[in-house]
This record gives structure tokens, C-alpha cells and sequence, in this order.
């Protein structure tokens, strides 16, 4: 991986730094997260976010429900 | 500290890439200060552009019905927010890719079309929200909102189209740092700093009790520390400035300035609160408790009041709309950077357009439904977080993708027991608004 950031001295007698901005260094190389694929799940991970998906979903259509409902749609308040 | 532009060449780039510039400093101390400086900035952004419009309400509500009693609260959230956003960092860092695109990659396209579609929903309820504080602040002031409110929007566009991430991270920091104005307007209303100092080191109940209304606001001063567009932002945030592995360090200390700096202000939020209940008025809006507090100091702290209202607003906006329009980027595979001028990234940008002009126009039409969008968009943040914090805790235990930046079992201990506090907190708010019915009244 290359990065520009660590000090680097220019064979002076002084020290000398040089600083980057990270928008002008070299692009650093990073994991390749394209060719890693999709995780590797437990059965107890998966059913645990399905679980939290199914929750997250009845929450949504609640909320959605109990404003619909205080807005006035099905009759019952002003 | 002698600084000269320099030119290094750069030997592993390809022709076509400009060659590396830096700036020459002579002492260690300078170029740890230059290069701290040089990554500032996400980290600052993502926290202050928490304490949003929602944020500004929640606090100085706080303040204004328990006085400094709640400081407590928002101190103890100072270590949350840092490790929730310390862990974005290290996967921001070691992936060089957004938040949504690491959910779509190694959660595979169901769970990623999940978290999207959650993150856009109260992304764009919250910008709503934004719009009806600058539309409140804005009438207080004197100025049509008609006018004004297309003004901000416009401005808002303007900053982020510029094509240079720099001169957008640049503004915002300006923007950021005018927040400090709150420790001005604090220490105006004569704080009783005895009670401050107690409220905020010694954890207690104000006085009558538990109730279902301290109890909702608790939780609002929680879900509106801690937000799930926090985690796409300032990893896409990151992805964009291309912070680089050596940059951690000064990375992690611009997350850990930026949870100080927000949760000092959201203190000063709570001081203002707490300054017009002592001179007796009851808290209706953050506009109104302005116009109070203008009764007993000056017409200037009213208005500063209301502009910081209206700053807030527009940081949470910009730090919202980007994220939104990063996430959608990086889903759909299209070009997704504020260094890219509009027609090499038109999907990006016509993503943040949209976000910024609709919740905008939405704010306009005569008798919208604000209040009920509000509230919905404090429940289903708060819903929403622990979901959005156990994909992070999966990634962040990704060995295979983290590698040595993976968490520790001690970050795992710590994050295992933010997830639990924020479901609970989470599981109560949705019930006590969803079935209000269920908790007996205060």
C-alpha cells in the first residue's frame, strides 16, 4: 500500500517534513471488498436480523398507522 | 514553520495522475499539527451536524422542563456517539468505500435494498423536519418564508455543486464552528454554574420522578445524539477525502474533538432551556424560547438564537442530503464524489437536488402535516438505530475484511451494550408513541 504521509526527509542537513493532503496523495490501496463476496452467516446470525427485520417492518407500518390515524384518516380525531 | 509547496513524484501512479504536492515543514510538532489539520473535518461535520434542528428542540425542551437535571444524560452519550462513530472511521479508512456499499457488498443485495430504503425514508422525514425549523425560525425573524426558505435551499445546492470537496468541507467547517456561538448565548444567561457542575457529574432524577413525559425525552435526547445517517455520512464522508491508514489516529482525535464540541453545545442548549423556565416562561418551540430569552438579554440574542437555528438546520441538511445522495451513488454504482463536477456525477447530484428542493417545497404547502412528520421521524430514528448499529457491529468483526482494524472483544463488549441500552430505549419509545394508551398520563 502507498502512502505519502509519513515524514520524509529530503537528504538535507535540516529535518524536513512533507506533509499531504489526502486529496493529493497517491490513491492508497485499500481490501479489495469486490472480490471478498457476500459475508459468511451463522444460521443464528441470519435468523437474528430476520428477526430484526420483521420487527423493524410491524414497527414501520405501526408508526405509519398511529400517524395516519392521529392525522385523522380513519375518523377519530379532529 | 516554514511552508513551501513541493512536488514529490510520485513513482507507483499511473501517467495520467497529477503529481503528489505536498507542503514542507521543518519540526515534527508542525507536521503532526499540518497533517491533523489536513484530515479535520468528517469528524467535526458528522457531530455537529447532529445537533440539527430536531437536536436544538430536543435539548432546549430538556433544559426548559428539568432544568440542568438532564446534563447527566447528554454527557454520558459523549462516549457513545465517539465509539459508534470511532468504528465508522476504522472501516471508513480500511475500505475506502461508503457505508451502504459495504452493507450491499457483504450482506449481499436484500439486506443492502433493506438499509437503503431505510436509511432514504428518515433521511428525507428528517430534512423535513430541518426545513420546518428554518420556515419557524425564519417567521420569527420577519422574513417571508416564501423567499427565504428557497434562499437556504438554493444555498444549500450551491455549496455542494462547486466540484471540490475541499471548498464544500470548508464552508461546512465554517458553518460548524459558528455553532460556538451557543457557549456565547449560554454564558448570557447567567448560568448557575453550581447546578450545571452538579447536574452534569451527578447522575439524578429531576424532581417528580419517572414519568412517561421524562421518560419520551430521555429517550428524544438519546435518538437525537446518536443518529443512523451519522454511520452512512461520515463513511462516505471519509471514502470521499480518501483518508488514507496513517491518517487514523488524526481521524479518531476529529471524532473525539467533534463529540466534545456537541455535546458541550448541546449543554449550552439545555442552559438556554433552563435560563427562560428561571424567568418563567413555558416552552412551546426553540423559536418561541428565543423571542423569551430576547425579553431579559437583547434583541441580538434573539436573533442569534434564531440564526443558530437556522445554522443547524442547514448543516443537518447538507450532512442528511449527502448522505442520502452517497448511499443511492454507491448502491447503484454510479459516480458518487463532491470532487466530481455535476455532469461527470449528474446521478449523485440530481440524488442531493431532490433531497434539498422536496423537503423544501414540502415545508411550503399550506397546512402540511409537520408535527405528525415530526414526530413519526423521532420514532422511527430511534427505531431504525440499533439495526443500523448491529450491521456496523458485524462489519466491524469482518476479519476477512477489516483484517487488524477489526474490533477488539473490548469494543465488542462496549458495542454489545450500547446495542442493548439503545433497543430497549428504542423498544419503550415506539410503544409509548405507537400505543400511547399503554403508560399512564404525568
Amino acid at each position: 500500500m502507498a502512502t505519502m504521509t509519513n515524514p520524509i526527509e529530503l537528504h538535507e542537513p535540516v529535518n524536513r517534513f512533507v506533509v499531504i493532503h489526502p486529496l493529493d496523495d497517491v490513491p492508497e490501496e485499500k481490501v479489495d471488498t469486490r472480490n471478498l463476496g457476500p459475508m459468511a452467516m451463522t444460521l443464528s446470525v441470519r435468523i437474528s436480523l430476520l428477526s430484526l427485520r420483521a420487527y423493524l417492518v410491524l414497527m414501520m407500518v405501526l408508526v405509519f398507522y398511529h400517524v395516519l390515524d392521529l392525522a385523522g384518516l380513519f375518523g377519530r380525531h379532529g | 514553520m516554514a511552508n513551501k509547496f513541493v512536488t514529490v513524484p510520485a513513482a507507483s501512479l499511473e501517467t495520467e495522475v497529477q503529481p503528489v504536492r505536498g507542503r514542507v515543514v521543518k519540526s515534527r510538532w508542525a507536521h503532526n499539527l499540518l497533517t491533523f489539520l489536513m484530515v479535520f473535518g468528517p469528524g467535526l461535520i458528522v457531530m455537529v451536524a447532529d445537533n440539527d434542528a430536531g437536536a436544538v428542540s430536543t435539548y432546549s425542551q430538556a433544559g426548559a422542563q428539568y432544568g440542568t437535571h438532564l446534563l447527566w444524560v447528554v454527557l454520558l452519550l459523549l462516549p457513545v456517539t465517539y465509539f459508534i462513530q470511532e468504528m465508522v472511521v476504522r472501516l471508513g479508512i480500511a475500505t475506502g468505500q461508503g457505508h451502504a456499499a459495504m452493507i450491499y457488498q457483504r450482506f449481499g443485495r436484500w439486506w443492502g435494498l433493506f438499509s437503503l430504503v431505510d436509511l432514504e425514508l428518515v433521511n428525507f422525514l428528517t430534512l423535513v423536519t430541518e426545513f420546518a425549523a428554518i420556515d419557524l425560525a425564519l417567521n420569527k425573524m420577519g422574513v417571508d418564508p416564501r423567499i427565504g426558505v428557497p434562499l437556504v435551499a438554493a444555498g444549500l445546492v450551491l455549496m455542494a455543486v462547486t466540484g471540490s470537496y475541499r471548498r464544500w468541507e470548508r464552508t461546512v467547517v465554517f458553518l460548524c464552528l459558528l455553532d460556538l456561538a451557543w457557549f456565547a448565548i449560554a454564558f448570557r444567561s447567567h448560568p448557575p454554574l453550581w447546578q450545571i457542575a452538579r447536574g452534569s457529574l451527578i447522575p439524578g432524577m429531576p424532581p417528580g420522578g419517572l414519568t412517561p413525559d421524562l421518560m419520551f425525552l430521555v429517550i428524544a435526547v438519546v435518538g437525537t445524539t446518536v443518529a443512523p445517517w451519522q454511520l452512512f455520512f461520515q463513511q462516505s464522508c471519509i471514502a470521499d477525502k480518501r483518508l488514507r491508514f496513517a491518517d487514523l489516529k488524526w481521524a479518531r482525535l476529529d471524532t473525539f474533538l467533534g463529540a466534545c464540541i456537541t455535546i458541550t453545545v448541546a449543554g449550552c442548549m439545555m442552559i438556554a432551556g433552563n435560563a427562560s423556565r428561571v424567568h418563567g416562561f413555558t416552552f412551546t418551540d426553540p423559536a418561541q424560547m428565543a423571542v423569551d430569552i430576547g425579553t431579559f438579554t437583547s434583541g441580538f440574542f434573539k436573533h442569534a438564537i434564531l440564526l443558530m437555528m437556522i445554522n443547524a438546520a442547514v448543516l443537518g441538511t447538507t450532512a442528511i442530503s449527502l448522505s442520502s445522495a452517497w448511499a443511492y451513488g454507491e448502491v447503484r454504482g454510479w459516480p458518487h464524489s463532491l470532487q466530481l463536477p455535476v455532469r461527470k456525477a449528474p446521478g449523485f447530484y440530481v440524488v442531493y437536488l431532490l433531497c434539498v428542493a422536496v423537503a423544501a417545497g414540502l415545508v411550503l404547502i399550506p397546512r402540511a402535516p409537520l408535527q405528525l412528520i415530526i414526530l413519526g421521524v423521532q420514532v422511527l430514528a430511534g427505531v431504525m438505530l440499533p439495526s443500523a448499529i448491529i450491521f456496523l457491529q458485524l462489519l466491524l468483526n469482518d476479519k476477512e475484511l477489516l483484517g487488524g482494524y477489526a474490533n477488539k472483544p473490548w469494543n465488542n463488549w462496549v458495542n454489545w451494550i450500547i446495542i442493548t441500552v439503545l433497543f430497549i430505549l428504542s423498544l419503550i419509545l415506539a410503544a409509548q408513541v405507537a400505543a400511547p394508551n399503554l403508560f399512564p398520563a404525568a
